[in-house]
């Protein structure tokens, strides 16, 4: 007890540091390796596409329906005089719909492919102010696929996108704004959607699936 | 000193060294414990840390083109703070969710001492822990950047964004506080 060390070697002995986890170095390594592709367009950049997992030939039939079914509508709302979309509330749950059909071309789905939601969430963190929760609900049928960036109704969306059964549901979350419709369910084109808000964010579900199905899927994300 | 190195060497980027993905390996990576280690002592658990220290990569990635090659681990701790503070309120009065250092404390003590030594070291470890435990954020993070990660003045009063005179009076007021907790196992020169 006669030899007191001093403070700074007292706390070097008492108190810890740490190392970073392998899985978070190995992540920044990763992370850093984006920064040489920053000055390419963006498209071209070598992002992972969910080409492989979602794109199977099976599906092309399907994608080309939903094109043709796309066309049709654009063709009917552009062409017919008169039809322009007049409500707000038309034009958003419109918008959405062209932005899930957008997502399903190949390539479009997502920018960051994962299951994991701490790969998903903080990759939103560095590219926009929306951190939408963002979980796994694979064990309620609702496996998550990744996640976007998009750009709808004027609004910068983080989209999550998640598989049901062959279907993709695309979850559009942004920033809520005054004037924006309460929440309900719309049906466009043949497509369902979904909306809701909580904490400041608003939630649009976009999906070919049926309305029952977003639904389940609202009540297994909002829980 | 006695931050943790890494374990391995920066791998660079395919050997294209000079992009700036080598050059961020090569300046801020070899600095990520030590960010973690303060996000540590600032958020208090290890899911909050790890969280801080990933959105303090994306912002470095984000804001790498302004780093100077000199400065990368207080311009990293710097935002490693910013993010503890802005996005898990750690500055809130008490450290509620303080790290409980007793359960992931070192054992440094000697098995070939004696054993009441031993003890008494171990338990002289235990008091130093709760003390800084006790000690407000600001003065925490302080003594935490100058004593364990051995951050000069101007370091610290870098990364904590304050007047170097700030700087001293905070280390100033830990150094008492500590004193009046650990005066008779900790020597503080004249401090007391």
């Amino acid at each position: 007890m006669s030899e007191r060390p001093p403070l700074g070697e007292a706390m070097r002995e008492a108190l810890p540091v740490y190392e970073a986890s392998p899985s978070l170095q190995a992540w920044a390594r990763e992370e850093a390796r984006k920064l040489d592709f920053e000055s390419l367009p963006p498209r071209e950049a070598p992002i992972r596409s969910m080409r492989s997992r979602v794109w199977r030939f099976s599906q092309w039939p399907i994608a080309a329906g939903l094109l043709v079914a796309a066309a049709a509508g654009w063709g009917a709302g552009l062409l017919r005089p008169g039809a322009r979309i007049t409500s707000s509330t038309n034009a958003t749950t419109s918008e959405l719909v062209d932005a899930h059909v957008r997502s399903l071309l190949p390539g479009h789905l997502l920018d960051i492919e994962s299951s994991d939601r701490h790969t998903v969430k903080p990759w939103f963190a560095g590219k926009t102010d929306i951190a939408p929760v963002v979980v796994d609900l694979a064990d309620k049928g609702f496996p998550l696929l990744g996640g976007r960036l998009d750009y709808v109704d004027g609004h910068t969306a983080a989209a999550l996108a998640y598989g049901r059964r062959g279907h993709t549901i695309n979850l559009f979350v942004w920033r809520t704004v005054p004037g924006e419709p309460g929440a309900g369910s719309f049906a466009v084109r043949g497509y369902s959607l979904l909306h809701w808000s909580s904490n400041g964010l608003s939630s649009w579900a976009v999906s070919d699936a049926a309305l029952s199905e977003l639904e389940a899927f609202r009540d297994a994300y909002v829980h | 000193m006695r931050l943790v190195s890494r374990a391995g060497k920066p791998v660079e980027v395919g050997g294209a060294e000079g992009l700036e993905g080598g050059r961020f390996e090569r300046l801020l990576l070899p600095h990520l414990s030590a960010g973690f280690t303060l996000a540590m002592y600032l958020t208090g658990n290890t899911a909050d840390a790890e969280d801080a220290v990933q959105e303090a990569i994306l912002r470095a990635v984000r804001y790498f083109p302004t780093l100077r090659d000199d400065d990368a681990r207080g311009w990293f701790l710097t935002i490693v703070r910013r993010v503890c503070f802005t996005a898990y309120r750690t500055d809130r009065p008490q450290g509620s969710s303080m790290i409980s250092i007793d359960a992931v404390g070192p054992q440094l003590v000697d098995n070939r001492e004696q054993p009441d030594l031993a003890a008494e070291r171990l338990q002289v470890q235990q008091r130093v822990r709760a003390a800084v435990d006790q000690l407000p954020p600001l003065l925490r993070e302080a003594i935490v950047l100058r004593e364990l990660q051995s951050c000069s003045y101007a370091e610290v009063a870098a990364v904590t964004e304050v007047p170097i005179g700030t700087v001293m009076s905070r280390l100033s007021r830990a150094r008492a506080r500590l004193a009046v907790l650990l005066h008779d196992v900790v020597d503080f020169g004249e401090v007391v």
